[in-house]
């Protein structure tokens, strides 16, 4: 009689194989599936006696072919992967807008230094004059248009790190609860694999997002907190993310987890935000104080030119531009009312003819200026050099972006090596199986055949 | 050996495709522009050398436009000082000829009356003005004109220079700048004189021999030769200022088509390579799709 238990152990068997190489090709498409196999062990004789060969094959377990080492490579990568990709869409743009021959500040400045030397050969003529005016408008209309894509950009920056710290919670919040689950599959005897492979592709998802440490934890749970060890989900439980606004600007970011509530420091955070924060203090931030502080440097020294010297009618001459540092839309404006007639390029009250002081203003092109990051450069030169270093941090950052593009392209892969399903091999398994199970009915069938000439004897 | 699973293909073809597009395009629009580099990412270093180049040529063209409306201030006047010059030599013909012992008072008043037209001429033109009313001939307080005429003064001292001679200077290179304009002081002391004969000449029963009237013409004749000579002067100045101006207009026009052509050689796209490059990535755009059209096509269910 164990010849038919053997064998029915064996269909048994080999029908949770199919189970198992069927489940695989249905989920071949799945992304994150992690493919099963069933661990096969052929079971002891019950009965004592050197004749007894064994007692089938028992299915004690599924296996999961999934190495936990590659997910860890594949969420790293995602994070480095994120961070970089997150800032190259305004990196880009900002080169676009500044690096533009002729809507930059490089041509305002050109045009309007190019109407002062104009007005040299005839200094008392009132349409050139009136030049001048225009091309000091033009440039401070080119300061301010700039100054207004950046402060644009930093709303945008202010924008989408609110998004990802919602989505950061969400997504804790939903590990949180899977983890739970996965916890009490060890109770209910339920196969846990479907729940694993969501928790991980959601633990993927918040990887592009935020920097991780995942560890592994007795239970079955996943234990993630922040790169500098903020906890982010303890076992069942998520901690929520912050973020407040200072006076400045710039925005604070805090963990809080049960009654703890940890500040999160500006640097390192990785992924997402640590691509925005990036972009924000190493790029943005230092280009709108250039900026500005061009501007202010441009307006004071002209206007100190101007006010040494005197306008054709013998007044003391009178300011040119206004620097306000409070509005991004009005940031550098011409004095309201200012005419041809006030510009005062001489250097004496009586002769009205006098180009002494324009002369000085067309020098003030290589006058200097202190820009952060940069140093002393002079006027002409600065909006060429502020351009040249946005271009090479673009440089580095795409090719960042790309070397981080191919190593999460190689974790991919890596890890689909272990877990993905490949079809043939599934074909293969499934003509196993069936091959295993035919054979055991046909063991059924003779076993049975057996035990009918058995009865026969006994008539 | 590594283990390859389905959708691995898929994956690779996908990112081959990806990245072959982006390729392309970026090709594509760069013959469209023409340029070999769209964004200063590309060549950052490119990029500075460009902007510097552009303002070089802003500049240079600043300065050949100051050139050539320098060249037509200076040309004006010079008509003006020859027009003057013109006057004077008529003034000393007439002079020449007053002084001639045989004339009579009647004949010297004539001459005086001849003498008039050619003295408001040259006040008139020493007034020049521009379209704007600035005097020309003033130096650098162009609002007051270059001679003053009171007529309640004593004769001979009617005449007054009201400009000063300060130059007014043109930027027509990197710190370099030419005077384009011309002062002239002593025009004021030369009418002064020649208003004195003038009246002289036109007192009623005036004697020529008379050795005060000869004092007069003699003096007034030495200050009409000593102006000639220093309007004569300036005029070749001009002429000297106009050759500078010359140098200078091709020197610049040289450097700014040396520079035209680094900015070319620096930005511009070579077109033969961008099309082999085109061709080779629609070429190995093809290839991977037929190579995945082959690949995809096994598959052992079809077996089995």
């Amino acid at each position: 009689m164990s010849i038919i238990y053997n064998a029915l152990s064996g269909a048994m068997a080999a029908q949770a194989g199919l189970a198992a190489t069927s489940q695989n090709v249905a989920n071949v498409m799945t992304p994150g599936y992690t493919r099963q196999g069933v661990l096969l062990a052929s079971l002891a004789p019950y009965q004592a006696g050197q004749l007894s060969a064994g007692s089938g094959v028992a299915v004690p377990a599924l296996i999961r072919f999934s190495d936990g080492y590659k997910s860890l490579q594949m969420w790293s990568a995602a994070s480095e992967l994120g961070q970089r990709t997150t800032a190259q869409p305004y990196l880009t743009q900002l080169e676009q807008v500044m690096g533009d021959e002729a809507s930059g500040i490089n041509s305002g400045l050109d045009a309007f230094f190019g109407a002062l030397n104009a007005a040299s050969v005839d200094p008392t003529s009132s349409p050139l004059r009136q030049q001048i005016i225009t091309a000091a408008d033009a440039l401070a209309q080119r300061f301010n248009s700039l100054t207004q894509v950046l402060s644009n950009q930093r709303s945008a920056i202010v924008q989408q790190r609110n998004i990802t710290i919602t989505q950061i919670n969400g997504l804790s919040n939903d590990i949180a609860e899977l983890n739970k689950q996965i916890a009490a599959t060890q109770g209910t005897g339920v196969n846990p694999s479907a729940l694993i492979d969501a928790r991980d592709n959601k633990i993927d998802e918040l990887a592009g997002l935020v920097a991780l440490q995942v560890v592994e934890q007795a239970d079955g749970t996943r234990s993630i907190s922040l790169r500098g060890g903020q906890p982010l989900v303890v076992g069942g439980r998520a901690a929520t993310m912050s973020a407040t606004t200072n006076p400045d600007g710039s925005q604070t970011l805090q963990v809080a987890f049960a009654s703890e509530a940890f500040i999160l420091p500006k640097t390192g955070l990785g992924g997402e935000l640590g691509g925005l924060e990036d972009y924000e203090t190493k790029t943005l931030l230092p280009m709108i104080e250039s900026i500005g502080d061009m501007a202010e440097q441009l307006a004071t020294a002209v206007n100190a030119q101007l006010v040494a010297g005197f306008a054709p009618d013998g007044t003391p001459g009178t300011p040119l531009f206004e620097y306000d540092s409070s509005t991004a839309a009005g940031m550098l404006r011409i004095r309201p009312g200012v005419q041809g007639s006030d510009l005062a390029f001489s250097t004496s009250a009586t002769a009205g003819g006098n180009s002494e002081n324009l002369l000085a203003l067309i020098a003030l092109r290589s006058s200097t200026v202190t820009l952060p990051g940069l140093g002393v450069v002079t006027l002409s030169d600065a909006s060429t050099q502020l351009v040249a270093k946005l271009g090479m941090d673009s440089q580095q950052n795409q090719a960042a972006m790309d070397t981080a593009q191919t190593v999460r392209n190689q974790a991919e892969e890596s890890w689909k090596s272990t877990s993905g399903v490949n079809t043939d091999e599934e074909a293969i398994n499934l003509m196993q199986y069936q091959q295993m199970y035919q054979a055991n009915m046909k063991v059924i069938a003779v076993a049975n055949e057996l035990f009918d000439s058995t009865l026969a004897l006994l008539g | 050996m590594m283990r390859i699973s389905s959708t691995q293909y898929h994956t690779t073809m996908n990112t081959a495709l990806q990245k072959a597009s982006y390729r392309l395009e970026d090709i594509l629009q760069k013959m469209a522009s023409g340029e070999k580099y769209s964004l200063p990412s590309e060549h950052p270093v490119t990029t500075v050398r460009m902007s510097r180049l552009y303002r070089e040529e802003a500049a240079l063209d600043q300065y050949r436009d100051n050139i050539s409306a320098l060249q037509s201030r200076l040309t004006q006047n010079e008509v003006y000082l020859n027009s003057m010059s013109d006057d004077m030599l008529s003034v000393r013909d007439l002079l020449v000829w007053a002084g001639d012992g045989s004339n009579t008072s009647e004949d010297v008043s004539a001459m005086a009356q001849s003498l008039q037209p050619l003295l408001d001429s040259m006040f008139y033109v020493t007034n020049s003005s521009d379209a704007e009313g600035r005097y020309i001939f003033s130096g650098t307080a162009v609002a007051s004109p270059t001679v003053s005429y009171d007529a309640t003064a004593p004769v001979g001292s009617r005449y007054t220079f009201t400009g000063n001679t300060e130059a007014q200077r043109v930027a027509v290179g990197p710190g370099v700048t030419q005077p384009s304009n011309v002062t002239l002081p002593e025009m004021a002391g030369m009418l002064n004189q020649l208003e004195r004969v003038l009246t002289t000449l036109q007192t009623p029963g005036v004697n020529v021999n008379d050795p005060a009237v000869r004092a007069d013409i003699t003096a007034a004749m030495d200050s009409l030769d000593e102006v000639i000579e220093s309007i004569s002067g300036r005029i070749a100045g001009l002429g000297g200022a106009q050759n500078i101006l010359a140098t200078l207009e091709t020197s610049h026009a040289n450097v700014s088509l040396s520079n035209k052509q680094a900015a070319l050689t620096l930005g511009q796209l070579d077109y033969s390579d961008a099309a082999v490059k085109l061709n080779g990535y629609t070429t190995a755009v093809q290839a991977t799709q037929k190579a995945y059209a082959q690949v995809s096509k096994l598959s052992l269910f079809d077996a089995i």
